[in-house]
């Protein structure tokens, strides 16, 4: 008897947990490296928050190399809500049952210029979604801001792997 | 025929009620007009909250950028003037919804809101939708007045 409500238990807790966590996808596919000790110099053209652009590049307005960063980025959101009248006369509502799901797509691009000219472009794709229910909710400010952080991270990645051609690139001819 | 009388009464007087609380939360204000000149160093950014029956007697205070700015009825929107760069739009009841937008010069944005399933009282959802959708949407809705133009 015990033995069965313990896998109920477990089974129901599954079920809870399952709709808690946010499903992310992330393209492409980088191994993560922490704490990065490279800087690559040059003027930085960028207009949001300070905290999502790549930490990788450092600000030199008078670059003699004449590189230029310009990053960007755009979110898109989505939403399907399980109508209403739907979820508030549905009796598993109150077990967890899913009331929509929230998605926010960010999309990041840094270019790399010289000379006026895109040299290099470096991409960066997050789509995160997230189930929501009556115990499990997160804003569309926190997807988005998880989303621009992972974009940023990534890029970041990108852009270590090919530092040696940034480095010859910075090189005065 | 007192009894049947009696339970017409009754009847009457509980659909008056139902229409009442159903009317109690529905906005009144003029009708949706687009706002022509739009100050240079900020945009515009329209809250609205479509009519529905459910969840219309539950309001929810608007806060923007962590100042509350207006109550959100059903059937209603109001006018906010953002600041360039990112605002943030929340509400709570016994959750919080919140969306962030990343503002520039001189542009319309739309924020649709609705009330969502909760445990104990409607909860506030907030969505950011494309002009063109918000557009129509907010067509039908009441004005409830303007914040932040200076």
């Amino acid at each position: 008897m015990s033995r069965q409500f313990l896998s109920w238990a477990i089974s129901i807790s599954f079920f809870f947990l399952c709709g808690c966590a946010t499903n992310m996808k992330i393209d492409p596919q980088v191994t993560q490296i922490d704490n990065i000790d490279f800087r690559i110099k040059g003027k930085i053209v960028y207009e949001g928050n300070k905290e999502y652009l790549p930490r990788i590049l450092a600000e030199e307005p008078a670059s003699n190399a004449g590189l230029t960063f310009e990053y960007t980025y755009d979110v898109i959101y989505g939403k399907h809500d399980v109508p209403s009248a739907v979820a508030l006369f549905n009796p598993l509502t109150i077990a967890g049952f899913p009331t929509g799901e929230n998605t926010a797509t960010i999309i990041g691009k840094l270019d790399v210029m010289k000379g006026g000219e895109v040299i290099k472009s470096y991409n960066a794709t997050c789509i995160l979604e997230k189930t929501q229910n009556l115990f499990s909710e997160r804003t569309f400010t926190d997807l988005r801001r998880q989303g621009l952080l992972a974009v940023r991270n990534n890029i970041e990645v990108q852009i270590y792997l090919d530092k040696n051609y940034l480095e010859k690139l910075r090189a005065p001819e | 025929m007192k009894t049947r009388r009696f339970v017409l009464s009754k009847l009457i007087l509980v659909l008056l009620l139902v229409g009442l609380f159903l009317l109690s939360g529905c906005a009144t204000g003029p009708k949706f007009t687009k706002i022509d000149v739009i100050p240079e160093d900020k945009a515009v950014v329209y809250i609205y909250r479509p009519a529905s029956p459910i969840g219309a007697a539950v309001s929810y205070q608007v806060i923007a950028n962590g100042t509350h700015i207006m109550p959100m009825v059903n059937g209603g929107y109001f006018v906010y003037y953002a600041k360039l760069g990112e605002n943030e739009f929340s509400a709570a009841t016994e959750t919080l919804s919140s969306v962030t937008l990343d503002v520039k010069p001189g542009q319309n944005y739309y924020i649709k809101s609705s009330v969502g399933v909760g445990m104990f009282v409607g909860r506030p959802r907030f969505t950011i939708v494309p002009a063109d959708v918000g557009e129509k949407e907010i067509a039908d809705c009441k004005c409830q007045g303007e914040r932040n133009k200076k």
